[in-house]
């Protein structure tokens, strides 16, 4: 009785909200968890519960596991918001449940998850299906190190749970060296973009887990990402399902010889294509449905938000703070635009969950890849202004190429002054503020 | 020519560290000396004499055990070294390494302090005093508490010492610099860095030219300007 009565608070709650046009994804459930925090335990779940995570690339892998479902008719309800922490999956759970048998209303869930929030959200036998994109220096303040986050998962899921993990990390394939479940691994075969040596000293899990020498490495795609083997072969990467010929100008990768569509010409979206590939096929989709719903019902590429700025088109590249991967993905896809280019970086706080404004992680992204050829500026703009500004010198970068931005209401003027497309790569506090300027830009 | 040894380079570089290689780079440059870095690791044969300067970095607690088993088989040219009064430069949790032991793990016995696991970890902006420089800045992400009684690197301005009671953070004999402070502290505080420069440059019958303008400069005053003086 109690159940159903929080299940109707939960939409009713979410309603009005809706009424005065808030989203509503976490409030509804910060108020009904005070009165049921094991309200989740009473929900009967559909026969998929699928989880993904991972320091990056648990959003694009999630909207297009959901989009290759729905393409083959499946009902699925999954955190198209974003919102991935306790109380929004609760919400979203609720909102979409039966108050009465307390059922959920849906073939599959899917919940793109933080891996601190896990635990916290489910019993360790409710995820049947679990996705690991990789594990990453992310967050340190947070997360303390990778190792910790490894441990945060395991500790979250039971041998019930299938395991879908991306083998070319080898910090995600230890886990089957301590999960008792099932477990179905993809990877990247050699492609031309690949590297002989990393890019820089920053890797993780360098070493063999077992035997703890050093391992050696055929190839990297990046970060610590790529081919690899214990030389005492007490550990090695072990894929089941490889994506090879990786034709990133046309868009295409071979699995199974079968080639697919990808919706974004960057490297990361092989992983997240080949991450919703494999966990499709591990619950049963064939190869004609997959082809159908890659190739001819694409999900198009969420566009970043471009911007008209006098004649020049601005693409906002969104790059998560604390995070080497997703800056380095930021410098990839800025690398790829073959044509004149100015970029924006910076930020006026490190994080929105804490107030810790450690800047160590500067050095721990790869700016010295950033390739100058076709960049006319880089701006810096923030609180941090300087620390950013600092840290690309340390990169080798010129210092006529760079742009200290003393107040952000001289953006504008400034990057008059400058030419070509405009990258911004800045995190949460910088994007609302130079959208701002952009939109202003339009309008002009 | 400046040697320098980034000592378990794959191993213990968790937190931005090589952004105080760079620093050296930087910094030696701005004097105008070449300086050569060896990156050298597990299963390396380490000839420690030949360097001018040693550093070593925070590691996840995996690789902090993986490089304690290695470098005790340096343990007695590591101590020569910093008797010579050698630069031996040592930032977050490698430090240890130096101690007594970690938690029941014997270490180089090096020194005489010891580290124990605190029952929460540890985070904090920290402003540190060293002699009458302006403030250091740093970033503390600990695992461990030490307890130290003698040869202390900074007094503590704010955020933790060695422990929860100590007002005092590091080891320092000779020119052995032991912090827990993490990061790229010497791009960080250019004031600290500059005074390590001018001794080892000076040592080394270099000129040394002094330069307050740099942008390391510039964003340490920014920083302070930010976080210590409001």
């Amino acid at each position: 009785m109690k159940t159903t009565f929080l299940i109707l608070l939960n939409k009713i709650i979410t309603f009005i909200c809706r009424i005065f046009g808030k989203q509503a994804s976490v409030f509804p459930a910060s108020i009904v968890r005070k009165m049921d925090n094991d309200i989740l335990t009473k929900i009967t779940y559909p026969k998929y519960v699928i989880g993904v995570t991972g320091s990056s690339g648990k959003g694009s892998t999630t909207s297009l596991i959901a989009h290759i479902l729905t393409t083959k008719g499946l009902n699925v309800v999954w955190n198209n918001t974003g919102s991935n922490v306790v109380n929004g999956t609760t919400t979203l759970i609720l909102n979409n449940t039966n108050p009465f048998n307390h059922k959920m209303k849906c073939d599959c869930l899917l919940l793109e998850m933080d891996e601190s929030y896990i635990k916290q959200t489910f019993r360790k036998s409710t995820l049947t299906h679990l996705v690991i994109t990789n594990i990453t220096r992310d967050q340190p303040a947070r997360n303390g190190e990778p190792e910790l986050i490894l441990n945060k998962i395991l500790n979250s899921i039971d041998s019930t749970t299938h395991l879908i993990l991306n083998a070319d990390d080898p910090f995600v394939n230890r886990f089957k060296l301590f999960h008792q479940g099932e477990i179905t691994t993809y990877g990247i075969d050699k492609t031309k973009y690949s590297l002989k040596k990393p890019l820089s000293n920053n890797v993780d899990a360098a070493y063999c887990p077992i035997c703890h020498s050093k391992l050696k490495y055929a190839y990297y795609h990046y970060g610590h990402l790529g081919s690899y083997t214990c030389p005492n072969k007490d550990f090695a990467r072990k894929v089941d399902y490889l994506a090879t010929n990786v034709d990133l100008e046309n868009q295409k990768i071979d699995i199974n010889n079968e080639t697919y569509n990808l919706n974004k010409d960057v490297f990361f979206a092989v992983y997240y294509t080949l991450a919703a590939y494999t966990l499709c096929k591990v619950i049963g989709l064939t190869d004609e449905e997959l082809k159908y719903a890659l190739n001819e019902k694409m999900l198009e590429s969420k566009r970043l938000k471009t911007y008209n700025f006098n004649n020049r088109e601005v693409e906002m590249i969104e790059s998560k703070n604390e995070n080497n991967l997703s800056y380095l993905q930021s410098l990839n896809y800025i690398n790829n635009y073959p044509n004149k280019k100015t970029i924006i970086i910076g930020f006026d706080n490190v994080s929105r969950r804490y107030k810790y404004n450690d800047i160590s992680w500067l050095y721990d992204v790869d700016f010295e890849c950033l390739d100058l050829t076709n960049i006319d500026k880089i701006l810096c703009i923030g609180r941090f202004r300087y620390d950013v500004y600092a840290r690309l010198i340390n990169a080798g970068i010129p210092e006529d190429k760079l742009i200290l931005v003393p107040d952000k209401n001289e953006i504008k003027n400034i990057l008059n002054t400058t030419e070509g497309t405009i990258f911004t790569m800045v995190c949460f506090d910088m994007t609302a503020i130079l959208k701002k300027i952009f939109m202003e830009g339009q309008n002009d | 020519m400046i040697k320098v040894l980034h000592m378990y380079y794959d191993l213990l570089n968790l937190y931005g560290e090589q952004g105080n290689i760079l620093a050296l780079k930087t910094f030696f440059k701005n004097q105008n000396i070449d300086i050569e870095i060896d990156n050298l690791s597990i299963g390396d044969d380490i000839k420690i004499k030949d360097y001018d300067i040693i550093y070593l970095g925070s590691g996840s607690d995996e690789n902090l055990f993986l490089a304690l088993e290695d470098i005790k088989k340096y343990k007695k040219e590591l101590k020569k070294y910093i008797e010579d009064d050698k630069y031996l430069i040592s930032t977050g949790n490698s430090f240890l390494l130096f101690g007594k032991s970690i938690d029941d793990h014997e270490a180089l016995n090096i020194f005489d302090y010891y580290a124990k696991t605190n029952s929460e970890r540890l985070r904090c902006h920290s402003f540190m005093q060293y002699k009458d420089l302006s403030p250091i800045i740093g970033f503390q992400n600990r695992k461990y508490v030490i307890q130290n009684e003698s040869n202390h690197l900074f007094k503590v301005i704010s955020g933790y010492g060695d422990n929860l009671k100590s007002e005092y953070e590091g080891v320092k004999y000779n020119n052995f610099y032991g912090t827990y402070l993490i990061g790229p502290l010497l791009i960080r505080n250019p004031h600290f860095t500059d005074l390590l420069i001018a001794d080892i440059t000076l040592k080394n019958n270099y000129k040394y030219h002094a330069d307050l303008n740099t942008n390391e400069y510039k964003a340490y005053y920014e920083y302070l300007k930010n976080f210590y003086e409001k």
